[in-house]
């Protein structure tokens, strides 16, 4: 049966795995044990030694690696990880694990972009594995688990607090009866089938909660375990005088893995051959129906032209003007980390066009900027702050269909209009142009 | 029972009469008594809102003479715990609040420009559905009901809930409101089942059948949804008498299958608008203090002790009003 530190790192198993490793030192040499296993993993690609971490420094960063690239290089590649589903790496795997964990937590904290990276790695790590086995092995280390997370097999509701409240489970797919959670299928039919007509209770049961609900139940609790001890980390870190210079350096590497991971700018291009690029904001570029909105809004329509409409276009401009030619969903904190550009240039030009509105809309609806944060991705708050990330969407800029319904008003097309379908299409065709022009400038001036 | 007309604001001379002759301390509930010291209070003196904040009465003779010597035009008093309030310093938790205001229930069936008998009558059913879920999903318990004086106030002084965050109090909303559509594709090992909301008679479905039940027969060919034009709308109402005999699967066929997702989705957003959000969420918001004078209408905010014979119109007027005639 497969270990349950595997899956669950932070397991007894697993810290007895860390306990038994004591020097801390010996994580930055080669390790030939760790080498073989990884050369040794059935459908490991091995061609460039790049693929092979020689080190738990290594493996560690290669975690991480896996995750990003998976979630942002169209051309990942999943037999360059595939070490990391071969459960002979597990002692190895444990101990990346707790070297990740401790790095962001001395050197991020729990609310950092890299903390949130390496809880969700571990998420989806979980799932990746789970989905290897056997579905009577896979149940089988699910129930394990659980029954050792879980305390009691009345499960109140509440005691899932900080997983409801991340939304790490989500209260309305969750079966609550009189204050408690439906896990099992005895517990269920004791409940419920005899308000069952016309269908099998059993059959229900597997489709509403069954192992889906079970598995979920577990990945988020070990998630949600993940953070705080990130947290504990942080917290202890500050008791002490100096952190260990090897995790400040693996907090460092990773914080570049993340960073190259989404520097994908320039790859893809849009069909005309764009090449688009984050920058600084052109406000001539923008199309006519941005320009009529920074000169600020009459009354009526002011919200949704400054909320809805502006404030997508805005940060994607800024930030993301790939969006739609990349086609791949990003978070801010993914592209402006510490989020200086958002506080810096983008807010501020949003605030502007907002203060020239009659009457100014935030002077007269203070409460749309929490509605304002909400379409930035970053929840309903008054500022955008990386721990609420990811609570709502980052919206993106509303198609000129989608104006034409909603802002009428604001539909002035001029000659590009007709070519696009999107603002932020406009604006990237214009940038594109005026940058080309500039250039073209600057070549005959060198002639 | 007094006529709705003669719900106009109250004089200030009608305010002093009020709390020096007819308002009493023991009117103030046992739950707000005993935490007097830990709570914060506000007033609002001319009628711009609570602008008189961060009060704290070591006693509740002191809150009784200040209100006897002021008579405010409204007085409000925080959700929250503090352990220095004076300050709104070290909260220590606070009640869940469902605030239900019946001049902003997205779908009534009156059209009066601010609040009536209907109206009022809609706002305590939906106190009711949601005090239901909240009783038998959530099993919370300690769980007050206050007349507003422009629809109601459910504060819910659970122990068990009282210190969770503004992010767990959304999801409870949404959840006990029904805001979100559930699924209706579950995934079986080698097949996918179909189960529509109204086929589940326990947990979440149940609850946002529940609520998709009242908002359809409460609609009106008025009504906005977003996801539903008028033709649409129209539908609904000609077979919405499915739904009131329980005979959903109907009522889907009848109006089709993909159009029925779009009411589905319609509600759910309609539905978060049932009740003012940002009061749940928010962990240091003050509200109307039960027994205080609503001046702008002339009601008292009013403890329900029992919300099926709750009369607004008769139990939360207070006396003058009746001389007014």
């Amino acid at each position: 049966m497969v270990s349950v530190a595997f899956i669950n790192p932070l397991s007894d198993e697993g810290k007895m795995i860390v306990r038994e490793l004591g020097e801390f030192n010996g994580v930055l040499s080669e390790n030939d044990d760790l080498m073989n296993i990884v050369t040794k993993s059935r459908s490991q690609e091995i061609s460039n030694d790049s693929f092979i971490p020689r080190s738990y420094f290594d493996l560690a960063l290669k975690r991480i690696e896996w995750y990003a690239k998976k979630k942002n290089d169209r051309n990942f590649e999943h037999k360059q990880y595939d070490f990391l589903f071969n459960q002979d790496i597990i002692k190895f795997d444990v101990i990346a694990f707790y070297l990740l964990c401790q790095a962001i937590g001395v050197k991020y904290g729990p609310n950092s972009r890299e903390s949130r990276v390496l809880v969700e790695s571990q998420g989806k790590l979980i799932e990746n594995r789970l989905s290897k086995l056997s579905k009577t092995e896979r149940n089988l280390i699910v129930t394990n688990i659980l029954n050792s997370l879980l305390s009691s097999t009345h499960l109140k509701w509440t005691f899932f607090e900080d997983l409801i409240s991340s939304k790490k489970l989500k209260m309305h797919e969750l079966i609550l009866d009189k204050g408690e959670i439906i896990l099992e299928m005895d517990d269920f039919l004791e409940r419920f089938s005899y308000k069952i007509h016309g269908r099998k209770p059993e059959k229900m049961y597997e489709a509403l909660i069954g192992d889906r609900i079970k598995e979920q139940v577990m990945i988020k609790m070990v998630m949600q375990n993940t953070e705080n001890y990130i947290q504990q980390v942080g917290e202890r870190s500050h008791r002490e005088i100096e952190p260990n210079p090897i995790l400040l350096e693996l907090a460092d590497k990773i914080s570049e893995v993340l960073i190259s991971s989404v520097q994908t700018f320039g790859k893809g291009g849009s069909s005309y051959g764009i090449s688009i690029k984050a920058s600084a904001l052109n406000p001539k570029s923008f199309p006519p129906c941005v320009k009529k909105v920074m000169e600020g809004m009459k009354s009526g329509g002011r919200n949704d032209a400054i909320i809805m409409f502006l404030t997508p276009f805005i940060s994607y401009a800024r930030l993301y003007p790939s969006v739609f030619s990349e086609n791949i969903t990003k978070q801010i904190s993914d592209v402006d980390p510490t989020l200086s550009i958002i506080q810096n240039e983008i807010l501020p030009l949003i605030f502007g066009a907002a203060e020239r509105c009659n009457p100014p809309l935030f002077e007269d609806q203070p409460q749309d900027k929490v509605n304002l944060n909400a379409k930035l991705g970053f929840g309903m708050h008054q500022h955008p702050e990386l721990k609420n990330e990811g609570e709502t969407t980052w919206y993106t800029p509303m198609s000129c269909e989608k104006v034409k319904i909603h802002l009428p008003s604001l539909c002035k097309p001029d000659e590009t209009c007709k070519k696009i379908g999107n603002p932020l299409s406009y604006y990237n065709r214009k940038l594109w142009a005026f940058k080309k022009e500039m250039k073209n400038i600057s070549n005959n001036k060198d002639k | 029972m007094v006529n709705i007309e003669y719900l106009t604001p109250a004089s200030p001379e009608e305010r002093k009469k009020y709390y020096r002759e007819e308002w009493d301390i023991k009117q103030v509930p046992e739950y707000i008594v005993h935490s007097i010291q830990e709570r914060e209070f506000g007033f609002d003196h001319i009628g711009r809102g609570p602008n008189d904040r961060y009060k704290v009465f070591q006693t509740p003779d002191l809150l009784k003479r200040f209100l006897k010597v002021r008579t405010p035009f409204a007085a409000y008093c925080s959700v929250a715990f503090y352990d220095k309030p004076r300050r709104r310093d070290r909260w220590t938790k606070a009640e869940l609040v469902f605030d239900v205001d019946a001049k902003d229930i997205p779908i009534r069936t009156c059209e009066c420009e601010g609040v009536c008998e209907i109206c009022l009558n809609e706002a305590r059913e939906i106190v009711l559905n949601i005090i239901d879920t909240l009783k038998g999903d959530l099993s919370l318990e300690n769980i007050h009901i206050v007349y507003s004086g422009r629809g109601y106030h459910i504060r819910v002084l659970d122990h068990n809930i009282m210190s969770i965050n503004s992010d767990l109090r959304s999801q409870i909303v949404k959840y006990v409101v029904g805001a979100y559509v559930p699924e209706n594709e579950y995934s079986l090992d080698f097949e996918k089942v179909s189960y529509e909301h109204f086929v589940i008679p326990f947990g979440y479905p149940n609850v946002f059948t529940k609520r998709f039940k009242y908002a359809i027969l409460h609609l009106n060919e008025n009504s906005d949804l977003d996801e539903v034009n008028k033709k649409l709308l129209k539908d609904i109402l000609k077979h919405r008498q499915l739904i009131e005999l329980e005979n959903w699967g109907m009522f889907k066929n009848k109006i089709g299958p993909m159009r029925y997702r779009k009411v589905l989705k319609g509600i759910a957003s309609m539905n978060m608008s049932l009740i003012d959000a940002k009061v749940s969420i928010d962990l240091k918001r003050i509200l109307r203090l039960p027994s205080s004078l609503h001046s702008m209408v002339s009601m008292k905010c009013t403890e329900v002790k029992n919300i099926e014979t709750f009369d607004p119109f008769d139990d939360a007027v207070p006396k003058f009003v009746y001389e007014r005639k």
